[in-house]
């Protein structure tokens, strides 16, 4: 006798694919601009990135020699046509993938009659996005 | 043995068309790599020399494979081998390896979300239940980190060092003891919270050829339990997967594969609310930790699919020696860092 297998509920697929798709394209952004980072313009140079946290360097340190201050925020969005700010994109698109995520996914809970559950997701979703806006008070 | 090495081809033909993806990926990690070595325009340094750069890089990527494919088959996050090895062996800022070691912690389990989600094997229910909690102390705990790191400095690494040598040693024994988890566990009694929350599911067990129905429980207990995961995973820069998997497992009551699978999910979604709080200080060094993504990436992949079938015994004793090494190297510098005091071994 063939078992029927249930199917999977449509927000667990809807999350699953939208952050391995996510994932996967900033990978791809990730590697264009670590290639990028390699052959062209950065915002600071890979040679010293690489070698100020070789060295053991506090980040403190690493930023003020670069930029001369901490960065506080998204650098990478305002420099991006550099290597470095480009694979830091992809770093962060992968991570960010969550978040459409974690909202999409409650909406669809949320339509089928799941509250409880289209809150919780909710709730994380803004409890990410707190933290991807920088919200949570920093030193 | 040819039998076998044609079944080892035709496991590898099989998951280049059905994850085309993943091959898409390695070839244009492969060709960026090559390219990188090949055109470099980047100066050498008093520290290191071009090519030197380039071996970091590549280095980097190839060790993450590996440590992707042995948190796989071991059951634990990557973070827990990265973190202690970094902060225990190298003079790099512990920031950096913190925010770094939540990169290695979260990508296997990002990029295994679309997969368990399709199994059924990670649960939706269980995952944006504890999805709160952990999220919450992911976000307390990535702060409280940057501001020990501030207020503390050099003595504040210390600390860190000696907690997280204390920790290795709890998660080196939980894997040496099998932590005394059970596949099927039967709960006794079913509390009115994870009633009301519905904690329940089915999945396929394919060694079973069968359904297999579970009813989880303790769900007040278990979200007090994700707080002080999410802090301890936020605030160490590692995942704790081992003991994400033991809490679903042994006090929730699930399967150990809906553990498995729910606390892979939960991983990622709590690292990805506190690396926020690195990015935005500035403590992710994009460039360097890059090629520990896609080693994730990739390494998470390929430890799916292919070598599940590996002993995952021996995987386990592996990794029961690292952490141990691991944990003795930073119980010592631990130990100088908070006291001043200089330790003549190792």
């Amino acid at each position: 006798m063939k078992v029927e297998r249930p199917k999977p509920p449509l927000a667990a697929l809807i999350y699953g694919e939208i952050v391995y798709w996510g994932v996967l394209l900033g990978s791809v952004i990730a590697i264009i601009g670590s290639t990028l980072a390699f052959l062209g313009d950065n915002f600071v140079p890979v040679s010293y990135w690489l070698s100020s946290i070789w060295q053991g360097e506090s980040v403190y340190q690493t930023w003020e020699g670069a930029t001369g201050s901490m960065p506080m925020g998204h650098w990478y969005l305002s420099h991006l046509s550099t290597g470095d700010a480009l694979t830091a994109l992809g770093l962060s698109l992968g991570v960010f993938a969550v978040v459409p995520a974690l909202f999409l996914s409650a909406a669809i809970l949320f339509k089928e009659g799941e509250k409880l559950y289209g809150s919780l997701a909710l709730v994380g979703g803004v409890v990410v996005l707190m933290g991807v806006l920088g919200l949570a008070p920093m030193p | 043995m040819q039998k076998t090495k044609r079944m080892r081809k035709g496991r590898l033909w099989s998951l280049v068309t059905s994850v085309p993806e993943l091959t898409i990926l390695i070839i244009l990690i492969v060709g960026g790599y090559l390219i990188m070595g090949v055109f470099s325009r980047v100066q050498g340094t008093e520290v290191l020399s071009p090519s030197a750069m380039w071996l970091i890089i590549v280095g980097c990527f190839l060790i993450s494979t590996a440590v992707a494919v042995l948190a796989v088959i071991g059951g634990i996050g990557g973070g827990v081998i990265f973190t202690p090895i970094m902060l225990g062996f190298t003079h790099m800022d512990s920031l950096v390896i913190r925010a770094t070691g939540l990169v290695v912690a979260m990508f296997s389990g990002l990029i295994s979300s679309g997969p368990f989600m399709r199994s059924q094997l990670a649960n939706l229910k269980v995952v944006f239940y504890c999805g709160v909690p952990i999220t919450i102390g992911a976000l307390v705990g990535s702060v409280s980190a940057i501001y020990l790191h501030q207020a503390m400095g050099a003595v504040g690494d210390g600390i860190v060092r000696l907690s997280l040598g204390i920790l290795m040693l709890v998660v080196a024994y939980f894997l040496f003891t099998g932590g005394g988890k059970t596949e099927y566990p039967v709960p006794k009694r079913i509390d009115a919270l994870s009633l009301r929350l519905r904690l329940n599911g089915s999945y396929w067990e394919a060694s079973l050829g069968k359904m297999v129905d579970y009813q989880m429980v303790r769900a007040l207990w278990g979200g007090i339990l994700f707080i002080l995961l999410g802090f301890m995973g936020g605030f160490f820069g590692l995942g704790g997967g081992a003991f994400l998997t033991a809490t679903l497992n042994l006090i929730m009551a699930a399967p150990i594969k809906i553990a498995a699978a729910c606390s892979g999910v939960l991983l990622a979604i709590s690292n990805a609310t506190a690396i926020w709080t690195y990015i935005t200080y500035g403590a992710l060094i994009a460039i360097f930790a890059a090629p520990w993504m896609l080693g994730q990436v990739v390494g998470g992949i390929l430890g799916a699919h292919l070598l599940i079938r590996i002993r995952a015994g021996f995987v386990r004793k592996v990794l029961i020696l690292i952490l141990l090494a691991s944990s003795v190297k930073l119980l010592v510098r631990g130990v100088e860092g908070t006291f001043g005091i200089h330790i003549p071994i190792l």
